[in-house]
């Protein structure tokens, strides 16, 4: 490396410097304080790093049945959410892929709920089903159908949270779907199309390997943010009835604020963050991959 | 009759209110090598697309095989179409590219082999076999490309600018490739080029076309020779035509070309006072003496080709610029003052109104 190299690069650490320093503060410090945190027997009534008990706060959790119990819910809406988001998401994207007139309108209609804070969009839901008062059960009123308990139900909860979820992130897919069909260019479908294929072989000698690549970076993404899920929980059922709906985030937020021990809530944390980080390796590694 | 041909019925395409193909027929017989010509934005990849199905016609028909295929599916059209920018799978294979078509006809996989040994073999593409189009150069993508329409048993080869995207040279030995395969393979190639080098010397027939419409066919020395139209005379030069304009006197039964100083004898001018003509640059001497008619010029630019010297002359007497050529042998300076031969025969006339040729 020379002289100039060199000054390039200092002036480049130069400039990411305040980034750096600034997430290393929001992101990397508390991180690293909830590991330090996970190995003490720190409550909020005993507030002190003095009780060193290794790894003793891990087993605990890992032989906590409320803990498998959110876990296993997690995973069961992390995967109808995200495999229905896809589904919808690819479908709509499709379709949309092949409108040319107010393109940008439905754009930006697509957009709206994406930029509604998760917060706001638990309120209105909640607003909505609610058994008494809400729109949906008046509507369903008319065609017959007797008013339904969408949030007190443990059966009924689980899957109005599905939906509520769709309804919010559904966009997310079809915007960066959409961008992925758009990108394709048009030729190969010409040629499939002057070689035989017909619509369904298009698609699938086509469409799908073109559209690995996005496919499998949407999917990872939703899948990550969906296994954080919190605030909506948060504002639509605190987890219940009962535990139908404890997730996760959810869970480890009432063993820190609700149970006050912040050790054990640290240490689901960090297992909940070496799950995540599994699940972002292969985005990380295709990537870097596709930098070269 | 069990003729192949392929027939254009006045066929026209709009986009909205944009006529890009007007009213276009021909008639292209077996076996026959034709070349669609043009500038571009001519509608000339616009009917092969047409022609393809890739492109929905907006009047009139097109007849394959005996059939109408005006509206059908290109799929059922069963035409084979090769791409300017040779358009291959990206995530298949070459030996996935080249079977594709065949595997979507459920042909079994021997026959497939069968093919694909065949074809490989005659474009020298064996060893491509596992790659991926991303690990081929340019012309390896249009052999594969052109391997890709070849397994299959078309009525026709539509080939869209294949060679635009390759290097001289290669573009060269592949139109010499070009030629040959068709001769071997005894099928219609619809070839689509800007290329008036490409047309002469690998068409059976020329179709020219501009601004979406037809202005002459023919076989390539014909189209070249007897051009009917100002713009057919320029297109198809190289580099470059002389068209020049001249004031016309008639005297007795003698015709007085002013820009050129000379009487001719040419019953059609007598009734015009204006006129458009050419002279190919080849066909102007700078030896005059055994030539009809001389003329003086000033030499402006000298462009070396290599093998022979392009000369930008202008006439002495009215300024008017004509191109020749001649052998790099000559030591011909700037500005200097020469005169050149030609011969009365080699004039083409064209109307000054509607640039038709005057026959």
């Amino acid at each position: 490396m020379n002289n100039i190299q060199l000054n390039d690069r200092r002036f480049g650490f130069f400039f990411v410097a305040p980034a750096v320093v600034i997430l290393s503060i929001v992101i990397l410090a508390p991180i690293v304080i909830a590991i330090i945190t996970s190995f003490y027997d720190y409550t909020l009534i005993n507030r002190s790093l003095d009780n060193f008990i290794g790894l003793n706060n891990y087993f605990e959790s890992i032989a906590n049945k409320k803990f498998l119990h959110s876990t296993l819910v997690t995973i069961t809406f992390v995967f109808f959410v995200v495999l229905f988001e896809f589904l919808i998401g690819f479908l709509i994207a499709i379709l949309l892929n092949q409108v040319e007139r107010f393109r940008n309108v439905y754009y930006f209609i697509l957009l709206i709920p994406l930029l509604i804070n998760p917060v706001v969009v638990g309120l209105i839901w909640r607003m909505f089903l609610h058994p008494q008062l809400g729109i949906l059960n008046y509507l369903i009123g008319f065609i017959g159908i007797e008013p339904v308990n969408w949030l007190g139900d443990p059966q009924n909860a689980f899957i109005t949270i599905i939906f509520v979820d769709i309804w919010h992130q559904v966009s997310f897919m079809i915007i960066l779907l959409l961008a992925g069909l758009a990108s394709i260019p048009e030729e190969p479908y010409e040629a499939a199309r002057v070689d035989g294929a017909n619509a369904f072989q298009q698609f699938r000698d086509i469409t799908l390997p073109y559209m690995r690549p996005v496919i499998i970076i949407t999917l990872l993404i939703r899948l990550i943010f969906a296994l954080k899920t919190y605030d909506l929980i948060y504002i639509m059922t605190k987890g219940g009835p009962g535990d139908a709906t404890d997730l996760i985030s959810y869970y480890i937020y009432r063993s820190a604020f609700i149970g006050l021990d912040l050790g054990q809530a640290a240490s689901m944390s960090v297992i909940l963050l070496f799950i995540v980080c599994i699940i972002i390796y292969p985005l990380f590694k295709y990537m870097s991959r596709a930098d070269e | 009759m069990n003729s192949k041909h392929i027939q254009l019925n006045s066929v026209t395409k709009k986009f909205q209110n944009n006529t890009v193909v007007n009213n276009v027929s021909f008639d292209i017989t077996d076996n026959e090598f034709f070349i669609l010509l043009g500038p571009s934005g001519c509608g000339k990849s616009t009917t092969l697309r047409m022609i393809a199905g890739l492109e929905e016609i907006t009047s009139g028909s097109i007849i394959a095989d005996q059939k109408d295929i005006s509206y059908e599916d290109p799929k059922d059209r069963n035409v084979a179409f090769v791409f300017q920018n040779y358009a291959l799978y990206p995530h298949m294979n070459v030996r996935e590219n080249l079977s594709y078509s065949l595997k979507l006809r459920k042909i079994t996989q021997i026959k497939i082999d069968e093919k694909i040994n065949w074809v490989t073999n005659l474009l020298k593409i064996k060893e491509l076999l596992d790659r991926k189009p991303s690990q081929l150069s340019g012309g390896q993508r249009q052999r594969v490309a052109l391997g890709r329409s070849l397994v299959r048993d078309p009525i026709a080869f539509l080939l869209d600018e294949p060679l635009s995207n390759l290097d001289a040279q290669l573009r060269v030995e592949m139109r010499q490739e070009l030629i040959s395969l068709q001769k071997k393979l005894s099928k219609t190639f619809i070839y689509v080029t800007h290329d008036q080098v490409e047309a002469m010397t690998m068409a059976t027939r020329i179709c020219i076309m501009n601004q979406g419409e037809i202005l002459q066919i023919g076989p390539p020395q014909e189209v070249y020779d007897q051009p009917n139209s100002i713009f057919v005379a320029k297109f198809l030069a190289n580099p470059i035509n002389n068209i020049l304009k001249s004031n016309i006197v008639n005297k007795n039964n003698e015709i007085f070309i002013e820009t050129l100083g000379i009487n001719i004898v040419n019953k059609k001018l007598i009734n015009l006072s204006q006129v458009f003509f050419s002279i190919r640059p080849e066909n102007i001497y700078l030896e005059s003496y055994d030539r009809d008619k001389t003329i003086k010029v000033e030499i402006i630019q000298i462009e070396n080709h290599g093998h022979e010297l392009l000369m930008t002359s202008k006439l002495i007497n009215n300024s008017q610029l004509l191109y020749f050529r001649i052998s790099k042998e000559n030591k011909i300076t700037l500005g200097s003052k020469v005169t050149l031969g030609f011969n009365v025969e080699d004039l083409l006339f064209f109307d000054i109104t509607n640039n038709r040729r005057i026959k």
